[in-house]
């Protein structure tokens, strides 16, 4: 017993990234779909989700990337998955990157989406537009936007016929792995638009205060929430859109499970040490 | 003066954004334009500094010889993009899309993703019930982490309602209490840099 004690004590930090890499690994592989389970939607998606089926057909949606490469397995699935439901409800589609990062990310996303044939009707111009990035602090283009939207962008098309200001925004929806939309949080008093996130599940508990408030109409947590709104599209259009985030959700439940495991065992070697040393 | 004027202007800018938000229309909309075309262009002029910057430091590196070959790489794929991307685009299929799709994205997804093994090491060495404290925030995140993934409804149907109210309760409490801190922290910074007690964004 007091071995093995001692080996647990000063086990080999490989032992752990190894249980874990295998945790996340093997239900990625082929022929363990038997893993993914169902993941029932909390309130906080499913308000994003009323959000954007309230939405009339040419209504305008604008959405603000501000993430990269390093948030784009929790948050890529999500706005994939948001975007194709703002297609399926024919709203048109504004979209900023607000980080340099996101740029190709985004644009290759977009290209992969409307490249299918359910989406290929999708027009640049008309039923979305990418928006590129300008440097100028958030602040600063919420107040142009206030003034003259298509200026802030200096972009063209038919697609800006109707959207004269911020105000003409039927919703804003803001990905990002950082505190950065705190400031449209706080514009959101002075403009009165609509405001909805997803976030990196790191960061969630940071708007928890903010959808208590009203001041976000909802939150999209982590790869749990994207694999949420996939569930909730193709429940609603009775076809699947399910994608990578329901997917990555049986590897994200190993690997919790495998941590557990590991705290768990921690705190019985400690415990067990603590009554040897008396 | 140069003290006094960066002072100055930032006292006057200031006032006027912060009356903005208080007081719709107190900008004509041309001047909020400006505003938006001034920080475009200190924008680019901070890319371009930026740049020769990370050049300049690297330039060093190389001569003396103080990690050469991460020195030449970081030079040789800076300037690599920039010829790729004023080259030939940097729309979907060009070089430029291809190198950042394929290489940085990789690359950059990586290296946030090592932070999973880090936490798994830092669980099993650390988090562990050594008081009460301790004790009541390892039950906590134990609760909350099983109410993220779906087996832990199927474990007991109460740990979703339980990690729920941990969330919406204490947790946005204590983070409240935190923006509440934060902001008037924040306040305290602006009303010193008004007055011009505040320096530090001068280089004093």
């Amino acid at each position: 017993m007091n071995k093995i004690l001692e080996k647990l004590k000063k086990i080999d930090r490989r032992i752990i990234y190894l249980l874990v890499f295998l945790s996340i690994i093997i239900p990625l592989l082929p022929g363990f779909d038997f893993l993914i389970f169902p993941v029932p939607p909390t309130k906080e998606t499913k308000a994003i989700f009323n959000e954007v089926e309230s939405l009339n057909e040419g209504d305008a949606v604008f959405i603000d990337w501000m993430f990269d490469p390093s948030s784009k397995a929790e948050l890529l699935p999500m706005f994939e998955a948001f975007f194709k439901h703002c297609m399926k409800k024919k709203v048109k589609v504004f979209i900023y990157y607000a980080t340099i990062n996101g740029i190709n990310l985004g644009k290759e996303s977009v290209k992969k989406i409307t490249a299918s044939d359910e989406f290929s009707w999708c027009r640049e111009g008309v039923d979305y537009i990418n928006l590129e990035y300008i440097p100028i602090n958030a602040d600063i283009r919420i107040f142009n936007m206030d003034v003259d939207f298509k200026g802030t962008y200096k972009k063209e098309g038919k697609i800006f016929e109707g959207v004269e200001t911020i105000r003409d925004l039927k919703y804003i929806f803001g990905l990002s792995g950082s505190a950065y939309h705190m400031t449209f949080i706080d514009m959101q008093i002075r403009f009165n638009y609509k405001f909805g996130i997803a976030v990196t599940a790191v960061m969630g508990p940071d708007f928890v205060p903010y959808l208590q408030t009203g001041q976000i109409t909802g939150m999209s947590n982590g790869l749990r929430g994207a694999a949420e709104y996939e569930r909730l599209v193709s429940d609603k259009y009775e076809k699947s859109y399910y994608g990578t985030a329901t997917k990555g959700m049986s590897s994200l439940t190993f690997s919790h499970l495998v941590i557990f495991g590991f705290v768990i065992v921690g705190n019985i070697v400690y415990f067990l040490d603590k009554k040897k040393r008396g | 003066m140069k003290k006094e004027i960066p002072i100055l202007l930032g006292l006057i800018t200031g006032i006027l954004w912060y009356g903005e938000f208080f007081i719709a229309g107190m900008f004509q909309e041309n001047q909020k334009l400006f505003f938006a075309n001034g920080l475009k262009i200190a924008g680019v002029v901070g890319v371009a500094v930026g740049v020769y910057s990370v050049a300049r430091q690297n330039y060093y590196k190389i001569k003396y010889n103080n990690e050469r070959y991460y020195a030449v790489l970081r030079v040789t794929m800076i300037f690599l993009m920039i010829f790729l991307g004023v080259t030939s685009g940097t729309s979907s299929g060009t070089p430029f899309s291809s190198m950042f799709m394929n290489v940085y994205v990789p690359f950059q997804a990586t290296v946030f993703s090592l932070l999973a093994f880090y936490i798994a090491s830092a669980a099993y060495r650390s988090f562990k019930a050594k008081s009460i404290e301790s004790a009541v925030l390892l039950i906590a995140s134990i609760i909350v982490m099983l109410s993220k993934i779906p087996v832990g409804g199927e474990m007991w149907s109460q740990i979703p309602v339980i990690g729920e109210w941990i969330m919406d309760s204490p947790s946005s409490a204590g983070r409240r209490a935190i923006i509440f801190g934060g902001y008037l922290g924040s306040i305290t910074m602006m009303i010193r840099i008004f007055f011009g007690l505040e320096r530090s964004h001068l280089s004093e």
